[in-house]
């Protein structure tokens, strides 16, 4: 049997993977749930704040600057696209939507790689300091992650459950066409949910970027990750996204443990089993149909 | 006549892609002729039954690697090889296929490409034993010269691809005019109306998968053959979209657009690669762009047109009776 250490080591780092996880796919899901459209571009923002990050670490050496800038760049590029492409196609069949999604995604790569070249680079982890969690040594920073998500969630439930915006928003995942009919620009809405999500994607490839190296296909890297877990979630679902980021951070993490080829393969697998029973995943409403 | 009006299409386009043959450099000639099957599958999945799959190269790898435990373990005959991987690429289909094809349409592409990714991992990581992993098989010497097609060769092995291209396409045409393929047509357009009719949304569904996805295989097993070697990297999250991109550029549900889109995309990857390191940003924003202009694609545009052109050329000096059918 594993020994206690590395399980309770195991289950944090999976807990902060989760965290990243979540702020990545939360934003794809919200933005499905609202549009009916499958923002793959969302990966783009994410390596873009990893880089954003970067550079502003390097050149300020303040770290946390860094991260605001990442979020900035992503909130900015996502608002950007919304505006030029998306604001043209919302119309259209969703295949069309994601393809144009993914041309965006790949263009941004090669728009990457001009600018910051080919190499991976490193970002240096602001807090080295390790805390003793019940017996093994855990980095602060990872707890820190951890908290950081743990806050975006509370802040999405609050504007969607407090706010006048976020009402009408949860309004409009429900029946775009009524909310529409009771006179609230539901472009508007749009921007601010694209706004939110590239912002949370590039949050999420900030505070990512000092655990691994950015390089410009950091975004395709965690892409099966990021559709596993909106597809276990169920497309559309806040609550179903943080429970399968969670679950799926957790299953990587504690797999690694047990066998580490297999770590990769288990939430396929917990994916294929859940599909089988439930196809529109743990949360997904089956009405949601346009 | 009518025997002669239904192939005529297909002729032609081979005619053409033959004489291409004469004018490009034999490594871009096969590389069309493999692209244009390996796109037919996906432009089939897209166009007829509506299902994108962004997974297609999970299938690809899946006949390429059947292709490849053949030639690298057991025998040496090319044949066989390319016949393992169709063996395998059915097997994957009806394994995944009765799973994937229950799911909305949003779902099934994500689902796929998951699939692609889990067979890169596989392929990479956790059958590294077997694969030898990023390193990949190489079997260029162990294939073996048969008498009639020599597919150790290139220019013969061009003469098999075309061979085979042309019998899939031929096929597919088939399929597009048999009660199948409007089954097909109409599970995408309206399910509802096909299961008033006593249809099985279902069976089509996974018929139409089980259709497709081998041919994907085969082009895995073929590019497999005229590579000599297989590695992970042909699954890999950034190749994913090639299929999808390429069926987008030559047009969706198109006969002629695999070609079409194969001959434009690797042309311009050729030619962009030759003058800017990354191919990536054009290709991007010029998908972009071409689905913002509109989704028909190059074929879809310009075959109204020729058929316009070619009705006004032909069918003028015909007496109405004999005209009067409109054939695609």
């Amino acid at each position: 049997m594993i020994d206690t250490q590395l399980l309770i080591s195991g289950v944090l780092f999976g807990l902060s993977l989760g965290s990243i996880f979540f702020l990545m796919a939360v934003g794809l899901s919200l933005v499905f749930g609202l549009m009916r459209v499958i923002s793959l571009d969302q990966l783009l923002y994410y390596s873009l704040g990893g880089y954003v990050t970067y550079s502003i670490s390097v050149t300020t050496g303040n770290f946390w600057l860094g991260a605001l800038g990442g979020m900035a760049a992503g909130a900015i590029a996502g608002l950007a696209a919304e505006r030029l492409v998306y604001l043209r196609i919302y119309e259209r069949d969703i295949t069309f939507t994601m393809i144009t999604s993914f041309g965006i995604l790949i263009g941004g790569v090669g728009v990457i790689k001009y600018f910051w070249g080919l190499v991976p680079l490193p970002v240096a982890v602001p807090i080295d300091v390790q805390i003793d969690v019940l017996g093994p040594e855990i980095p602060v920073y990872r707890l820190i992650i951890v908290g950081l998500s743990g806050l975006v969630y509370g802040g999405i439930w609050m504007f969607l459950n407090r706010t006048i915006v976020g009402k009408a928003m949860r309004a409009a995942i429900e029946n775009v066409e009524h909310v529409e009919g009771l006179g609230i620009n539901i472009y508007r809405l749009f921007a601010i949910a694209f706004t939110i999500a590239g912002g949370l994607s590039g949050l999420a490839g900030g505070l990512y970027a000092p655990l691994i190296m950015v390089d410009p296909q950091m975004g395709l890297d965690v892409l099966a990750f990021v559709f596993m877990i909106v597809i276990i979630g169920g497309l559309g679902s806040i609550k179903g996204t943080l429970v399968s980021s969670f679950l799926v951070g957790q299953v990587v993490s504690l797999g690694t443990l047990v066998y580490a080829p297999m770590a990769q393969m288990a939430p396929f697998a917990i994916m294929l089993l859940i599909l089988l029973v439930k196809p529109t995943g743990l949360y997904g409403s089956p009405l949601l149909k346009r | 006549m009518s025997v002669l009006r239904w192939w005529w299409g297909l002729l032609l386009a081979f005619a053409i892609l033959a004489l291409g043959r004469v004018f490009l450099p034999l490594p871009f000639a096969n590389e069309i002729v493999l692209f244009s099957i390996y796109a037919m599958g996906c432009n089939f999945l897209l166009g007829r039954v509506g299902f994108i799959s962004f997974g297609q190269p999970a299938y690809l790898a899946v006949g390429a690697y059947g292709t490849a435990f053949y030639l690298f373990y057991f025998g040496s005959n090319p044949y066989v090889g390319i016949l393992c991987g169709i063996v395998a690429g059915i097997v994957i289909s009806l394994a995944v296929g009765a799973l994937f094809v229950r799911l909305r349409k949003d779902y099934f592409a994500l689902v796929n490409l998951a699939l692609a990714v889990i067979v890169y991992y596989l392929m990479q990581k956790v059958l590294a034993g077997i694969t030898y992993g990023d390193n990949g098989l190489w079997f260029l010497t162990s294939i073996a010269s048969t008498p009639v097609l020599d597919l150790s060769r290139p220019d013969q092995f061009f003469i098999f691809a075309f061979l085979v291209a042309f019998a899939i396409f031929a096929f597919y045409k088939y399929i597009d005019d048999s009660i199948f393929g409007a089954c097909c047509l109409a599970t995408k357009i309206n399910e509802d109306k096909l299961t008033f009719l006593g249809y099985s949304n279902f069976s089509i569904r996974l018929v139409a998968f089980v259709i497709a996805n081998p041919t994907t295989a085969l082009a895995g097993a073929m590019y497999a053959v005229y590579l000599g070697f297989v590695s992970p990297e042909i699954t890999s999250a950034a190749r994913t979209p090639e299929p999808v991109i390429v069926t987008i550029l030559g047009g969706v549900g198109t006969l002629y657009g695999p070609i079409v889109g194969s001959l434009v995309y690797i042309g311009m990857k050729d030619l962009i690669s030759k003058f800017v390191g990354n191919w990536e940003l054009i290709i991007g924003f010029g998908l972009v762009l071409i689905m913002l202009a509109g989704e028909k694609g190059i074929w879809g545009t310009i075959e109204p047109l020729l058929k316009k052109a070619f009705s006004c050329a032909l069918r003028r000096p015909l007496p109405r009776t004999l005209g009067g059918r409109s054939d695609d």
